[in-house]
């Protein structure tokens, strides 16, 4: 959670600033939105932004859907425009950054993303802006100790970056394992930070693999970075499924053997026996009609 | 909300991550191929035009580029037989509740409850006369012999290969035995018509999410399958501020709260971790951490609990 | 025993009765009560089980607890007709049409009362596109289906040689009713091969309604005790249902006879002397199922376990007591203590000790199902208040009063139609005794 401190501030100070300013236009009716930017690279290839939109209501965060935000980089103008996006349901919109900005990006080793909402009949116009300076990570590895390295291009070269905070972990569901018991780490002055593997035997793949994951989040600088890595020092795990055992709790195809004999004995004897008793009947019937 | 948002890119940076691995070799080529080909999507053979951080154009085939993953609800066959290779596994640490229901909060609205019809609840509990009191929450517990699937007549809850108790609505006759074969009495009761908007309403209805809910048919706790299945947490793991709720599989021996991640073994040996009603032979997928060294006094959880238990 | 009862005097005593202003005024008190109840189930069905007072913690109620009382009652028409049939007891001749009469009558309100406590009732069918066999409700289904089927020939095959002299009074009946009768039993010629066939089958069906009957009973039971909730979480609930059951059966035939007895002027058939009988009959069974009260609950006391303390304190102290010991007292103990005493089987304290031991009765089902519910293991916590007790609403009412309303309204019809007392089996018997 702590890697969104600063978001939560950013957030925290709009809403003040947008509440008061509610408190001029009352008669306008419009809801204040609040929108968030944020930058991803993984694996230092494309990268991309992510919008949140939500707005308040009765005091609890809602994310706004089908909101329409524009993106520009550094510059409102028109060779800057990184594309309109529009809000999910889950009040997210996300987008690359198109090659028209080429020249755009070119130009500085620092950038600024805008994003613009130019209100509608229910909401107030907003913006919001991120400012981020490109980075690349990288992961290496050497018999059990892991190695991740922040660069940052400066001139024409990518060169180390001292004092980022970064986590190396194993990627787990819905989270990354710490790879040993110290939550994060500094880059020192070569960019570099190391950690040692103490998960031994965490399950990995059928052979084994575990993927190792070097992330830095939230960063004031560099936004969200992440890279990984696949190396063979998991456990090897071996899925032994029990789903198609014959139990109580089965479907019903699964119900157990003995039940299955011993209710259709029952039901068997019990119904041949009435089904005869009714055969009876016929066969009295038939006497009678001799009978006549 | 903020926590929501957490896991959310989490996921964003886990799909683009996947794909990185074949930029990382050969930048020129359609990077997301990977983890678009694992969400099953085929190249459509329009490619467009993209600036990498290097502020090279690189060429993605269109078809694979979808940063938000958007996942169309599976068929009820496949809902039955969940996910094979996991097992989700829920670890509650009572040491960090202090009632504040945000958990319920989310749950209810993600999954369009009606008031009183909370899926979590979170009880006062004291052992016994001079035994300290403390917040529990519960939800289903996903037993592994789950009684409430034995006496289910018609397979209207059924136990999945990851472990997940779900039910299907549409084939629940609302007889409500598992309700009372339930122990955890987790399982609750749509005795009237839900009030839900009409167009989530007419939806079908889907097991992994469980909604729309219907009218005579039972509910409870789904371990968000439809998340899980995206590779997200629970809406109560990720809802709750103060981080009580863990999630995770237990063949990947982990569970994490969004921000913490822990061993899952090992957290459960460290702390003493147990389940409840071990005696009645329920084996339950939900673990509880002792209430020991609290981050909250209990009374602190009092002030919250009139609103509803009035 | 009036030995000099004639063949054609039984006849005339016996035969089916046109319904007399009394019959008809009964009949529609039945009717405007079902009637109630329809419309409350239509309520029921279309503004859903919120309509009722169960809930998340109560989810059983009323209709569960009828559903109880109605196989108990059912059990026991069939299976004191098997039992006297067997055994040869010749004083019971008279009420096993009675019983089978009343046996049908329950089972089919039984399985009525049940698909009205479903929640999705149109999806009945589902119970046999998806049924399965581990779930004690198909098991439930199952023996219900069987039982309703076993009781039907019971009452068919004795019926027959009636059908045969009733047949003999064309005049008495309406054209239709005459066609019935012709369609039912025409065929019965009274031949001997046919009443050796039919002595087989009767034979047969007494010996396999007993095990069935049993377990329509015991699988009733374990739709409570295969759940861990403190109070149906019992090994002796097959025996104390089964027990519980031969009693309010009896009770209910003892109710049936003295009505038929003064209705229908039928003294000279229903005696004293088979009041008395039944009398000790009921004391036996009383005493039985005294036994296994004791064994249900005093077991249980004794240790006072944790989980059952509450629900245990509730019943004996608690909210419930009066319940309890209303239903223990008048459906158990003051039977026994009145018919041991020779004036109290006679017919009239008799009728009365009946109805308070199916009162009794009813509300010991009560109790079965309701005060368990409302002893959760977990704490009845974070829901509406209104989920924390439990009182049946108008319309729960309304559907289980016509339940009882229309299985009385059926073995009314029924003996309307047929006999009340087995005419043939009475000559016979009657013939013996005279020799
Ligand atoms: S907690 Fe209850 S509803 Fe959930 S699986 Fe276990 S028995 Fe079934
Ligand atoms: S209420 Fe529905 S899910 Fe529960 S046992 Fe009955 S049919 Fe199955």
């Amino acid at each position: 959670m702590k890697q969104l401190n600063k978001t939560i501030t950013g957030l925290v100070s709009f809403v003040l600033i947008i509440s008061g300013y509610n408190g001029f236009s009352q008669s306008a009716q419009k809801a204040s939105v609040n929108i968030a930017i944020n930058y991803f690279n993984a694996n230092n290839s494309i990268p991309h932004l992510v919008v949140n939109a939500k707005t308040r209501v009765n005091g609890r965060f809602q994310p706004v859907g089908g909101i329409a935000v524009k993106l520009l980089l550094d510059k409102d103008s028109a060779g800057t425009t990184i594309g309109k996006v529009v809000t999910n349901e889950k009040g997210e919109a996300a987008s690359f950054i198109p090659p028209s900005v080429k020249q755009e990006w070119a130009s500085s080793k620092t950038h600024t993303f805008l994003a613009v909402f130019d209100g509608n009949n229910k909401f107030e116009a907003t913006k919001a802006d991120l400012t981020i300076a490109p980075a690349r990570m990288l992961i290496s590895t050497n018999d059990k100790s892991i190695t991740a390295t922040v660069l940052q291009l400066k001139d024409t070269s990518w060169v180390p970056v001292k004092g980022v905070d970064l986590k190396i972990g194993v990627r787990r569901l819905g989270g990354d394992l710490p790879v040993n018991e110290t939550p994060t780490f500094t880059t020192d002055s070569t960019g570099q930070a190391s950690a040692d593997f103490k998960r031994d035997s965490i399950p990995g793949d059928s052979k084994g693999n575990i993927v190792l994951v070097a992330k830095v989040e939230d960063n004031d600088q560099f936004g969200n970075l992440s890279v990984e890595k696949t190396v063979p020092w998991g456990g090897k795990f071996k899925y032994v499924s029990t789903f198609d055992r014959r139990t109580l709790f089965g479907t019903r195809d699964k119900a157990p053997i003995w039940l299955i004999f011993m209710s259709g004995g029952v039901i068997l004897a019990v119904w041949i026996t009435l089904i005869l008793l009714v055969r009876n009947i016929f066969a009295i019937k038939k006497i009678g009609r001799e009978a006549r | 909300m903020e926590t929501e948002n957490n896991s959310r890119r989490d996921f964003l940076l886990a799909g683009l991550a996947a794909a990185g691995l074949v930029a990382g070799c050969s930048p020129k080529k359609s990077p997301f191929e990977e983890a678009a080909a694992a969400e099953g999507a085929k190249p459509s053979g329009k490619t467009v035009k993209l600036l990498s951080v290097d502020g090279e154009v690189v060429e993605v085939d269109e078809a694979f580029l979808k940063p938000v993953p958007h996942m169309p609800p599976v068929s009820n066959e496949e809902a039955r037989v969940g996910i094979p290779g996991k097992k989700f596994v829920m670890v509650i640490d009572l040491s960090r509740c202090k009632n504040l229901k945000k958990c319920q909060e989310a749950c209810n609205h993600a999954h369009e409850l009606n008031p009183g019809h909370n899926w979590i609840k979170v009880d006062p509990m004291q052992g016994a006369e001079h035994t300290a009191p403390y917040w529990e929450p519960t939800t289903c517990m996903h037993c592994d012999e789950p009684p409430c699937v034995k006496v289910c007549p018609v397979d209207a809850t059924f136990k999945r290969q990851d472990g997940i108790v779900l039910i299907d609505s549409d084939r629940c006759i609302g007889c409500r035995f598992c309700m009372a074969a339930c122990p955890y009495s987790t399982r609750v009761f749509n005795w009237g018509e839900p009030d839900i908007p009409a167009e989530i309403k007419s939806q079908p209805y889907s097991a992994e999410t469980s909604i729309p809910q219907k009218k005579g048919t039972v509910g409870k706790c789904d371990f968000c399958a439809d998340m899980t299945r995206m590779g997200m947490l629970p809406h109560c793991v990720s809802a709750c501020p103060n981080g009580t709720f863990f999630f995770g599989d237990m063949n990947e021996d982990s569970v994490t709260n969004g921000a913490e991640t822990f061993r899952f073994s090992e957290l459960i040996r460290d702390k003493a971790g147990y389940r409840l009603m071990e005696d009645l032979g329920t084996k339950p997928s939900v673990y509880y951490l002792p209430p020991a060294n609290r981050n909250f006094p209990f009374e602190s959880g009092l002030e919250n609990d009139k609103t509803q238990n009035s | 025993m009036e030995n000099s009862i004639q063949g054609e005097q039984i006849i005339q005593d016996l035969l089916p009765r046109k319904f007399k202003t009394g019959g008809k005024v009964w009949i529609g008190v039945l009717t405007a009560i079902c009637l109630v109840g329809a419309y409350a189930y239509y309520r029921q069905l279309r503004y859903g089980l919120i309509v009722t007072n169960m809930r998340d913690y109560v989810s059983w109620g009323i209709y569960i607890s009828n559903f109880v009382f109605f196989v108990a009652i059912s059990l026991v028409g069939s299976l004191i007709t098997a039992v006297f049939r067997l055994l040869g007891v010749k004083w019971g001749t008279p009420l096993t049409r009675i019983a089978e009469m009343i046996a049908v009558g329950a089972i089919m309100f039984a399985s009525i009362i049940i698909i009205v406590d479903m929640g999705s009732p149109e999806r009945f069918y589902n119970l046999f596109l998806y049924g399965r066999i581990q779930s004690p409700i198909i098991w439930d289904v199952i023996v219900i289906t069987t039982y309703f089927f076993i009781s039907l020939l019971l009452l068919y095959y004795p019926l027959l040689p009636d059908i045969k002299i009733l047949l003999r009074f064309k005049e008495k009946y309406s054209p239709r009713l005459y066609k019935f009768y012709r369609w039912l039993g025409a065929f019965w010629k009274g031949d001997h091969k046919q009443y050796l066939l039919s002595k087989k089958a009767i034979n047969a069906l007494c010996i396999a309604i007993i095990p069935v009957a049993f377990t329509i009973h015991t699988v009733t039971s374990w739709l409570f005790a295969t759940t861990y909730r403190p109070g149906w979480d019992s090994t002796n609930f097959g025996a104390y249902f089964i027990a519980g059951a031969f009693l309010v059966g009896a009770g209910g035939v003892v109710v049936a006879m003295y009505i038929f007895r003064t209705w229908y002027r039928m003294d000279k058939y229903i005696t004293p002397e088979h009041f008395d009988k039944m009398g000790r009959v009921l004391v036996l069974l009383s005493l039985l199922y005294l036994y296994f009260n004791i064994n249900e609950f005093l077991t249980p006391f004794f240790k006072m376990k944790e989980s059952e303390a509450s629900y245990l304190n509730d019943l004996f102290t608690g909210s419930f007591a009066p319940m309890f010991w209303f239903a223990i007292l008048t459906g158990i103990i003051l039977p026994v203590i009145i018919l041991l005493f020779k004036q109290g089987r006679r017919p009239l304290p008799m009728f009365i000790v009946g109805i308070m031991v199916v009162v009794g009765a009813w509300f010991k089902r009560y109790l079965i199902v309701t005060p368990t519910l409302l002893h959760p293991f977990m704490p009845m916590h974070d829901v509406p208040s209104a989920y924390r007790h439990y009182f049946p609403s108008w319309e729960e009412w309304a559907i289980a009063m016509a339940s009882l309303a229309g299985t009385m309204l059926v073995i009314t019809l029924l003996c309307r139609i047929f006999p009340i007392i087995p005419i043939q089996e009475t000559i016979d018997h009657n013939h013996e005794t005279v020799k």
